[in-house]
C-alpha cells in the first residue's frame, strides 16, 4: 500500500465512525477488498487512467502525461472536487472502457497493445459523446490535456509561457518552428488522428 | 457651546466612490475618517495575479466544496475563482433575500478597495442621449444634470486614474482624454471596417476604453499584459482606490481609514435636521463605536448604501433616513446583459497575439441613437473581443498520440470571436430594495431583500443584441456563427444602480443635483445608489465623476458654512 493509500485509509476510518453502522461496515468490506477505496481510483482504474493519459499525450521530445503528473491532477479532481454523483459515474465509466476492452481484446486497456489503445479510443470518439463509456472518456480527456498545459513543466518549458510579457500585440507573425519531432513518425505506431 | 466633530467627513465604504471621495475631500483639507466594512488589502501581501495554474491545487478549477459552502452566489462571478475568491464576500455571513420567482446576484466584495479590486475596468463617459432618457420616454425621473454639468469632471477622473482608448467622435458615446490605445487583434481590425461599410456607419466597433494603463502614469507603471487585472496588479497599472486614489488620499496627511467597520446606522440630529455621525460594529470585536463628522459622503454601494439608510429610520423619517419623497429603495437597476454571438474565423492562421490584453472591443450603441426601433425602448452596447483558441480546444477535439500532442503545442487553433450585449433597463418603481424583516448578518444587521425583474423590453433587447451581433459577425466573415438570446439574472452584470436616485425635485427622489440628501443637507451620496437609469455604458467613471463634482461642492458648501 502506498502511502497516500494509506493516509486516505486513515482519513477515511475517521469519516466512517460518524456514519451508522451499516454503510460503515459495507465501506470497510469493500475497503478491505480492495474493489473500491474511498473517493480516489483503485489501482486499477489508476492504471487505465495513466494508460489512456500517455496514449492521448505520449512522451515525444517534450514529456508524456504522466511524465508530468496529469494522473495525480485527475486524482484530485475525482477525489477532492468532483460532487458524489459525479464521481460515482466517473468511476463506473472508467471500469466501463475497461470492460469494453476485455470484451473487444480479453485485457484491460492498460495492458493493450498501442494499437488496440488507439482503435479503442478511435471507436470511443466515433460515436455520440452523451453516453457511457463516451462520456466519462471524454471528461478524461478534457481533464488530461488541461492537466497537461497547465502543468509547470509544459507551461515553462514546452509553451514558454511568460508570465508578464511586457507588451501586447494583436497581430504578430506566427513563427513556423521546424523540429525533428514535426516530422518523426513515432515508432510505437501511435500517429494522430486529429481531424478538428 | 460650539459643536465638536471627531472628524470633518466622514466617507462609509473605500471603493470605487468612497476613495474618490476621500481624495477629493482630504485634498481640500478636510479630516476624513473613511470606513470599510472588510479587511485591509496590501498590494504587496495580497495581490495573486501572477499565480500560474500549476500553482494552484485544482488548476484554477477551485475548491469546489469550499466555494459552493462559503460562496454559492459569488462563485457566479468570472473572478470568484481559485485564488481571486478572496475578493468577495461570504454568502454566508452577509445574507441577503429575494422573492423565489425573481432571483437577483448580488456579487460583491468587502475589502479596502472594494470592488475596483476586481472590476472590469471598463469606462465609458455618458452623453446627453443618456441624460435625457428619462425625460424623452417618460419612464424614471429627469435627470438634475446633463452632459455639460459632468463632462469637466470625467476629464479630472480621466486626468487621474488615466485611461488608455481611441477617439472616434461619436455623440453617444463622447471621447475623453485617453492614452494610447491598445492593439485590436488581427479579426478585430479586419471587422471594424467591414461592419462600417455594412450598417452605413452607424455601428462602430472601437478597442475597449480601460482604466488601465499604456504610459506610466503618477508613480504608477504602464500595463505589463499578464492579463489577470481582476486579481490585483503589483505594478499598479489599472486603476483601484487601492492603487491611486487612497494612496492620494493618505498623502495629504488628513486621512484616517478604518477597515472592519460596518456602518450599522446613520445617527440624526432632529433638532439641527442634519447628519450626526455613524454608529459602527466592529467586525473583530463586535464592540460598538460612533464617530461624528459635520459631513457624511455614504459611499457603500448600491444596494448597501440603501440598506444603511432604510435601517437608519427613526421617529421623523420612519420609512428610512432622508426618505420623504418615499422613493428611497425603489428603481434599482441593473444593465440587462447576456445575449449575443460568437464564431469562428477562417483566415489569418499567419497570425497571432503576443502578451495578454486585459481588454477587449466596444461597439458603441447604435439602436435608438438616430431612429426608434419598433420592438424596445434604449439601447445597448457589446463588449467582446477575438483570438485563438490554442490548447483548449484539445479538450474537446477528436484524436490523440503524437502529432495531437503537437498540433496542440505548435497550431494556434482558429481565430474566434465573441460578444455580449450590455443594455439600459427601464427604471420601475417595483424592482425595489426593502429590508428583509427577519434575516440579518452576521453582526445582527437587518439584511436587505431585493426584488428586481426584467421586463418585456429588456428581454425584447436582447433578442436583437443576438440578431444584431451575429449580423455583424457574419458581415465580417465569420462562420459557425451561433447567436445567444439567455439573460442573466437582474445584478449579474454587477452594476446595480439606483435606490436612492438623483431629482429636479424633493418628491421625485432622494438628492439633489449636488447627490446632497434633499432632507439631510450634510449627507452626500455618490455611489450607484444615485442613479436615477442606466445608460447602457459602464457605470464606474460615471460614479467617480460625481463624486468628485459633489466633493467639491461639499468642501465649498462648508467653507461658506452652508453645511
Amino acid at each position: 500500500m502506498e502511502r497516500r493509500d494509506l493516509l486516505r485509509a486513515l482519513a477515511s476510518a475517521a469519516a466512517l465512525s460518524v456514519l451508522p453502522n451499516e454503510k460503515a461496515l459495507a465501506a470497510w468490506s469493500r475497503l478491505a477488498t480492495g474493489t473500491a477505496t474511498t473517493n480516489g481510483l483503485s489501482d486499477a482504474q489508476m492504471a487505465l487512467v495513466r494508460a489512456m493519459a500517455d496514449t492521448i499525450i505520449p512522451r515525444t521530445d517534450t514529456p508524456s502525461a504522466t511524465d508530468v503528473g496529469v494522473h495525480r491532477f485527475v486524482e484530485v479532481i475525482v477525489s477532492e472536487y468532483a460532487k458524489d454523483e459525479d464521481r460515482t459515474k466517473f468511476l463506473a465509466g472508467l471500469d466501463a472502457i475497461d470492460a469494453r476492452a476485455r470484451t473487444e481484446s480479453s485485457a484491460v486497456f492498460a495492458e493493450l497493445s498501442p494499437e488496440a489503445r488507439g482503435k479503442m479510443i478511435e471507436s470511443l470518439e466515433s460515436g455520440s459523446r452523451d453516453v457511457d463509456p463516451a462520456q466519462t472518456y471524454w471528461r478524461l480527456k478534457g481533464l488530461v490535456v488541461h492537466g497537461y498545459f497547465t502543468s509547470e513543466p509544459v507551461m515553462k518549458d514546452v509553451l514558454k509561457v511568460v508570465v508578464m510579457p511586457g507588451k501586447f500585440e494583436g497581430a504578430a507573425p506566427v513563427a513556423i518552428k521546424k523540429r525533428p519531432s514535426d516530422v518523426k513518425v513515432p515508432p510505437s505506431g501511435q500517429e494522430a488522428h486529429a481531424h478538428g | 457651546m460650539a459643536d465638536t466633530y471627531d472628524y470633518d467627513a466622514i466617507v462609509v465604504g473605500s471603493g470605487m466612490s468612497g476613495g474618490w471621495a476621500a481624495k477629493e475631500l482630504t485634498e481640500r483639507g478636510l479630516r476624513t475618517l473613511v470606513l470599510e466594512a472588510g479587511g485591509p488589502i496590501d498590494p504587496r501581501i495580497d495581490y495573486v495575479e501572477h499565480v500560474q495554474p500549476w500553482q494552484m491545487h485544482f488548476r484554477g478549477f477551485g475548491d469546489r466544496k469550499a466555494l459552493e459552502r462559503d460562496q454559492p452566489i459569488q462563485i457566479k462571478c468570472y473572478a470568484c475563482d481559485e485564488v481571486g475568491h478572496k475578493f468577495f464576500v461570504n454568502d454566508n455571513d452577509n445574507p441577503y433575500t429575494t422573492p423565489s420567482d425573481a432571483p437577483f446576484n448580488w456579487l460583491r466584495g468587502r475589502q479596502v478597495g472594494g470592488r475596483s479590486i476586481m472590476w472590469g475596468r471598463q469606462v465609458y463617459r455618458w452623453s446627453d442621449l443618456d441624460f435625457e432618457a428619462n425625460a424623452k420616454d417618460g419612464h424614471g425621473n429627469d435627470w438634475p444634470i446633463r452632459y455639460t454639468d459632468i463632462a469637466p469632471w470625467y476629464a479630472h477622473v480621466e486626468r487621474f486614474i488615466g485611461v488608455s482608448g481611441a477617439q472616434e467622435g461619436l455623440s453617444q458615446l463622447p471621447d475623453g482624454i485617453f492614452q494610447r490605445p491598445m492593439q485590436m487583434t488581427a479579426v478585430e481590425a479586419d471587422a471594424r471596417p467591414k461592419i462600417l461599410k455594412a450598417f452605413n456607419g452607424e455601428r462602430v466597433m472601437t478597442i475597449g476604453r480601460v482604466a488601465i494603463l499604456t504610459e506610466n502614469h503618477n508613480g504608477r507603471l504602464a500595463c505589463h499584459y499578464c492579463g489577470a487585472c481582476e486579481k490585483g496588479c503589483i505594478t499598479l497599472s489599472y486603476f483601484s482606490s487601492v492603487n491611486a486614489t487612497l494612496p492620494a488620499a493618505r498623502a495629504t496627511g488628513n486621512l484616517t481609514l478604518r477597515p472592519h467597520s460596518a456602518v450599522a446606522e446613520v445617527l440624526y440630529d432632529a433638532k439641527k435636521g442634519r447628519a450626526r455621525g455613524v454608529r459602527v460594529i466592529d467586525t473583530l470585536t463586535r464592540h460598538e463605536i460612533e464617530y461624528t463628522s459635520r459631513i457624511l459622503f455614504l459611499n457603500a454601494s448600491t444596494i448597501e448604501t440603501v440598506r444603511l439608510l432604510l435601517n437608519s429610520k427613526n421617529a421623523q423619517f420612519p420609512d428610512g433616513l432622508a426618505n420623504s419623497s418615499g422613493t428611497l429603495g425603489k428603481y434599482v437597476m441593473d444593465h440587462n446583459f447576456g445575449a449575443g454571438a460568437w464564431g469562428t474565423h477562417p483566415g489569418f492562421k499567419d497570425k497571432r497575439t503576443i502578451g495578454n490584453r486585459p481588454n477587449g472591443v466596444y461597439i458603441a450603441r447604435f439602436r435608438n441613437v438616430k431612429s426608434q426601433h419598433p420592438d424596445f425602448l434604449r439601447g445597448y452596447g457589446f463588449q467582446g473581443g477575438a483570438g485563438r483558441s490554442g490548447w483548449d480546444r484539445g479538450q474537446w477535439m477528436p484524436g490523440y498520440g503524437a502529432a495531437f500532442k503537437q498540433s496542440l503545442i505548435d497550431d494556434l487553433g482558429d481565430w474566434g470571436f465573441g460578444a455580449t450585449g450590455f443594455g439600459e433597463s427601464l427604471p420601475r418603481e417595483e424592482n425595489r430594495v426593502t429590508i428583509d424583516p427577519e434575516v440579518k448578518d452576521k453582526w445582527g444587521i437587518p439584511a436587505a431583500r431585493i426584488e428586481v425583474r426584467w421586463t418585456d423590453n429588456e428581454r425584447a433587447m436582447e433578442k436583437d443584441m443576438a440578431k444584431s451581433m451575429a449580423e455583424m459577425l457574419e458581415a465580417a466573415g465569420f462562420k459557425d456563427v451561433h447567436q445567444n438570446e439567455d439573460m442573466n439574472p437582474p445584478g449579474h452584470c454587477i452594476h446595480e444602480m439606483g435606490g436612492a436616485r438623483m431629482s429636479k425635485t424633493s418628491k421625485e427622489g432622494v438628492l439633489n443635483k449636488w447627490n446632497q440628501a434633499w432632507d439631510v443637507k450634510n449627507l452626500f451620496i455618490t455611489d450607484g445608489s444615485c442613479m436615477a437609469s442606466t445608460a447602457c455604458q459602464n457605470p464606474s467613471i460615471t460614479y467617480m465623476a460625481l463624486t468628485a463634482r459633489a466633493a467639491a461642492h461639499a468642501a465649498e458648501a462648508m467653507k461658506r458654512n452652508e453645511l
